[in-house]
């Protein structure tokens, strides 16, 4: 029989800015924070994960931190990297290679860069020195924000989709960051605001489009045993999953159709739950269309129905989903890559401790990551029971 | 860097499997990969089919039509010379040639003549001696 596995401890670093932080700093307080949640000393942690933009991301952390662990990942596939770490971790835990990780990512996004949108950084060295996919399509002025407006503009043309519905997102997501003291952005906001926010690619407006932020996020994974022992209340993974379809937009299958199609009911499955289970749902919104196309491949909505789910006011705190709860990164943080975020907020959620966001008796949280443009998927069931 | 007007660094390096595009594209010709063993094209050139894994494939010329599959109007792109060219359409064209998709920018069609499923036809820009971009516009 293969060991149950827990979250033990969760951690947020300061944000949403913090000029006085580097990276490795978010980094290192927000695994520092997640230790102390689990009441763990840095000694018992024998694995870590992490993901950046560079290489040997967790071996550079471990040396930071004074770690020696004997499990590492680095896989780095964009903003769902940390799913995968998940996904990995869980197995491996269950299998008893390893006892405990801690998952850490942390960026001072905002601090070093500001606020960009994903439309104003060349890769260094140009097409040239680009993975060969994207040197296709750098020459074309796309930007990582026009890549995913043309599956936004393929799901409308398809389906019916409208602004409307898409902004509906960005709305509800605000009103659940006006309850988090550590939002970027907390003001409400109607459709009419993020309709009339300038138009960044087509469709797609600025307050379609995720924050760009400082920030840290660190989890600790143990053995049910172990995760006893720490004195929190207990959080399970019941399922996990991850794919891929694609790297570059120019081969996205099909416009309107994630791997999540695939990772969501493979996750579900294991975890012995349906969507109707889900108490609330942590979906990495890069961008208003990234929810909404996954609400519909993890089976939330029916294909092409994902545009009235959300007008419906399904995301809210009191809705049939309420979704993103601490604001997400369209209102709340985002520091380049949010995976971790979703894992954190689904966590707190199960514990209870989620302050004014909290779903009333929550006991089944996912959190699906979206990395790249549209590229990979990664979606993890939690529960406050075991599967 | 040529006389071209394109920046250095939006030129990229010619892959050999990209080599046989390339030369086309400065011909005016846009030649494409055709798997014989699943029928189906592909862009951009790769070692073996993306569809079947087949490595036996052929090169073609082909139409240089295709329909629009989708698109986006880039207003913000805060890099040279895009900056100063925004708004422009970048679409996906789907190429007559079954199979191929081809990322594109669209420079003829205005941001609100731009539809899905119109009908395009390529043409061929010059970017250095060894590259030359290809761009579609509307077929009339």
């Amino acid at each position: 029989m293969t060991r149950r596995v827990c979250v033990a401890g969760v951690g947020l670093a300061d944000g949403p800015k913090t000029p006085d932080l580097s990276a490795l700093m978010l980094q290192a307080q927000a695994f520092g924070r997640a230790a102390a949640d689990a009441n763990m000393t840095k000694q018992e942690i024998d694995g870590l994960a992490s993901a950046g933009y560079g290489g040997m991301h967790e071996v550079q952390l471990a040396e930071y931190l004074g770690l020696t662990p004997h499990w590492l990942d680095s896989t780095s596939c964009g903003g769902s990297s940390f799913e995968f770490h998940l996904l990995h971790a869980y197995r491996a835990i269950q299998a008893g290679d390893v006892d405990t990780v801690a998952i850490v990512y942390g960026n001072n996004e905002f601090s070093a860069a500001g606020r960009s949108l994903g439309t104003g950084r060349a890769g260094g060295g140009g097409a040239a020195a680009m993975p060969y996919p994207m040197s296709w399509e750098l020459p074309t002025g796309l930007t990582l924000v026009g890549a995913y407006a043309m599956a936004a503009q393929r799901h409308m043309h398809q389906y019916g989709t409208t602004s409307e519905q898409l902004a509906s997102i960005s709305v509800q997501t605000r009103e659940h960051a006006g309850r988090n003291p550590n939002a970027m952005y907390r003001d409400p906001i109607t459709v009419d605001d993020v309709l009339g926010s300038r138009l960044v690619a087509d469709p797609l407006h600025k307050l379609d489009c995720c924050v760009v932020s400082d920030g840290g996020c660190a989890i600790v994974l143990t053995t049910e045993e172990r995760a006893k022992e720490s004195g929190r209340p207990l959080v399970y993974v019941r399922g996990a999953a991850a794919g891929m379809t694609h790297h570059s937009i120019q081969a996205m299958p099909d416009l309107t159709v994630t791997a999540g199609a695939v990772t969501g009911p493979k996750a579900f499955t294991e975890a012995g739950i349906s969507p109707a289970d889900v108490d609330t749902f942590q979906m990495y919104d890069s961008f208003t269309y990234t929810v909404l196309v996954c609400l519909e491949d993890l089976g939330f909505a029916p294909k092409g129905e994902g545009g009235p789910f959300v007008a419906s006011g399904a995301l809210r705190l009191g809705g049939a989903l309420p979704t993103n709860t601490d604001g997400g990164g369209l209102s709340a943080t985002h520091p380049g890559m949010r995976g971790l975020f979703l894992m954190c907020e689904a966590v707190r959620q199960l514990r209870g401790e989620a302050g004014d966001s909290q779903v009333d008796g929550a006991e089944i949280a996912v959190a699906h990551g979206s990395g790249g443009w549209l590229s990979t998927m990664g979606t993890v069931v939690f529960g406050t029971e075991p599967a | 860097m040529s006389d071209t007007g394109v920046p250095s660094y939006l030129i990229p390096r010619v892959s050999p499997e990209a080599a046989e595009f390339f030369a086309g594209a400065l011909r005016g010709e846009l030649r494409i990969q055709r798997c014989p063993n699943c029928g189906l094209h592909h862009h951009y050139p790769r070692l073996a089919c993306p569809h079947c894994g087949s490595e036996r494939l052929e090169w073609i010329t082909a139409t240089g039509l295709g329909s629009l599959h989708s698109f986006t109007v880039i207003r913000q792109n805060g890099i040279p010379p895009f900056k100063e060219q925004v708004p422009f359409v970048v679409g996906l064209v789907d190429l007559d040639e079954p199979g191929a998709r081809f990322i594109a920018q669209l420079p003829t069609v205005a941001p609100e003549d731009a539809v899905i499923g119109m009908r395009l036809r390529a043409t061929y820009r010059p970017a250095s001696d060894e590259v030359a971009f290809v761009d579609f516009g509307p077929d009339a």
